[in-house]
């Protein structure tokens, strides 16, 4: 096993303060502090080679609990060990094998292109010079950085900029990848693109890797399992799909009509939504086939579609509801 | 220590292409200097028009020491002044953590990674006003001199380099103030001038807490012959105690910028 963590706590101390002048004023000598918890008693492991989505709402401890794995936060207590180190004591062997990308932040040096950042990597690292080639060849195919390798960064898009970033934080080769909203802000097709990149990549050198995104649809691309996190506790940790069955035991049931038949639906399941002509219902998972078969039988139906609720609908519960308490 | 050479090197490449980028005005540059130059003898001048001796040093001898002044003003605005600004920068945007996992000293990442290579002028030219300071001097220094004079100006770099770095290192809780160099500077200012000058309180001040005077006097001192053994000794010794406690301030800094301890 790669990274495993046990019972990991994180506080910090905030300071807090009202609003208005004299407040400001006073908490110049007097300042009055509050301790925020924001990792409570998380434990898991990771096996090399897999790809961990990490979902939580802002502020649940995602990227905190990530910082702790990358070696930049000292845990408050509990243990954690990345590829048999131990992060904080901050070892050169460790950080050359992991990596971190931070979808918000940039290490790319702005004003030249790419190829120089990679250059200071290269000597940063350590990085041979037969090794560097070839795995600048690998990921330029993957990525597709021909043409960006030497324009300027600041002249490059957020999505060029992101394929860049990711190229220069695996031309070390790290054997753990930690991805921080890598896809935030991109358009679609940019996003579909860096998943399928993730993937390949994870595939081709068994890299282990962990994830946290706002997009959903990363997750639900990129990996098996997830772990939910919420107000720094661990609510979930299992395969994407259970999840989905356990939270939603209904799927959504969209019918299009001809014309929009006027009668309670209750018959057939609870509507979700219902506009010109198109009704969404929910109804429970075993008997989703049966109702739609109905359905057909009896109205003029145009087109009937059946999938999973969307993840969104699923995480949100899994926020609301708690994941074990259900 | 080598792989440092190298990565250092790399940094002064990629800061020469990022110039080039702009095509930085070179001669612009070079004008500036030499107008900078110009202007600190043209004072140094002035005032021997009314002296025979500053502070009991000769015209020749405040000039050598002023050829020092800019050399080391050459150093600081080529290696340290760019970074302190980026320093400020990583650690409000946070950007600092790219840093914290690289495999290479954070330290020498940070105050290292910007170099402005054209300022490298100031010190050519402070050597050229040391050459012509001895010139009228007409003192030729011995092996010895030079010797000495390496020494105490290496332990110099490392004092400033430490002075520097931890008013740089304040970053991590000052974080609102833009540009702290100016402290700095109002600080190394004092140091173009023999500390034997300056009278009661400030001179104990800039010879013993903040040693502004020390940083350039001695090398000074050194390059005529007027050196002693137990002078480099001791400069060399205040140079290695600052630059442990800039290291050790760094250390304390990172551990409050972790959450460790702090």
């Amino acid at each position: 096993m790669v990274i495993r963590v046990s019972h990991l706590h994180k506080s910090f101390r905030v300071h807090r303060r009202e609003a208005g002048w004299l407040e400001a004023v006073r908490s110049l000598w007097r300042r009055d502090y509050r301790i925020v918890e924001a990792v409570k008693d998380v434990s898991f492991t990771i096996e090399k080679g897999e790809i961990v989505g990490f979902l939580g709402p802002n502020g649940a401890g995602k990227t905190t609990t990530m910082k702790m794995l990358a070696g930049l936060l000292h845990p408050t207590s509990g243990e954690i060990t990345v590829g048999g180190f131990v992060p904080f004591e901050q070892k050169a062997e460790f950080k050359k094998m992991m990596s971190l990308v931070m979808g918000q932040k940039s290490q790319l040096i702005w004003d030249i292109p790419p190829m120089e950042t990679f250059l200071v990597n290269k000597a940063i690292y350590d990085i041979d010079d037969r090794s560097f080639r070839q795995t600048l060849e690998e990921l330029t195919e993957l990525l597709d950085l021909a043409p960006l390798l030497d324009k300027p960064t600041r002249s490059l898009s957020l999505g060029q900029r992101m394929r860049c970033e990711l190229a220069a934080a695996l031309l070390h080769r790290p054997q753990v990848l930690f991805l921080d909203e890598p896809t935030i802000g991109l358009d679609v097709h940019t996003q579909e693109n860096v998943r399928r990149f993730i993937v390949d990549y994870n595939r081709e050198h068994e890299t282990t890797i962990l994830l946290t995104s706002h997009y959903m649809g990363d997750v639900a691309a990129l990996c098996d399992r997830v772990m939910i996190i919420n107000y720094g506790r661990l609510i979930y940790d299992g395969e994407l799909s259970v999840l989905t069955e356990k939270l939603a035991p209904y799927k959504r049931l969209e019918v299009r009509f001809s014309r929009l038949p006027n009668i309670s639906w209750d018959e057939y399941g609870e509507v979700a939504e219902m506009e010109e002509g198109t009704v969404v219902l929910r109804v429970a998972r075993e008997t989703a086939a049966g109702t739609a078969a109905r359905l057909l039988e009896r109205f003029d139906v145009r087109d009937i579609n059946i999938e999973d609720p969307p993840l969104e609908e699923v995480i949100t519960r899994a926020f609301q509801e708690g994941v074990y308490g259900s | 220590m080598r792989r440092y050479g190298r990565v250092f090197r790399e940094f002064f490449r990629a800061c020469f292409v990022e110039e080039m980028e702009y095509r930085s005005e070179f001669f612009g540059n070079f004008a500036a200097s030499f107008f900078g130059v110009g202007m600190a003898l043209l004072t140094v001048h002035i005032f021997f028009y009314q002296t025979d001796d500053l502070g009991g040093w000769t015209y020749a001898e405040v000039l050598v020491l002023l050829g020092i002044f800019n050399m080391l003003r050459g150093f600081i605005d080529f290696a340290l002044r760019p970074n302190m600004p980026r320093l400020l920068e990583h650690v409000r945007r946070g950007t600092l953590d790219y840093i914290l996992t690289k495999p290479v000293d954070s330290m020498f990442y940070v105050s290292f990674r910007h170099l402005v290579f054209w300022r490298l002028i100031d010190v050519a030219l402070g050597l050229g006003v040391i050459g012509y300071g001895l010139y009228i001097e007409r003192y030729v220094p011995s092996a010895v001199d030079v010797l000495m004079f390496l020494v105490v100006m290496a332990a110099s770099l490392l004092l400033i380099y430490s002075l520097w770095m931890m008013l740089m290192t304040t970053s991590f809780w000052v974080v609102r103030i833009d540009d702290l160099s100016f402290i700095f500077d109002s600080f190394f200012e004092t140091a173009r001038f023999p500390g034997s000058m300056y009278r009661g309180a400030v001179r104990m001040v800039i010879t013993y807490v903040l040693p502004a005077v020390l940083i350039t006097n001695t090398p000074a001192l050194a390059l005529l012959g007027k050196w002693s053994v137990s002078t480099v000794l001791a400069a060399l010794a205040v140079a290695i105690l600052f630059l442990w406690l800039a290291r050790r301030f760094w250390r304390f800094a990172l551990r409050f910028y972790t959450g460790a301890g702090g």
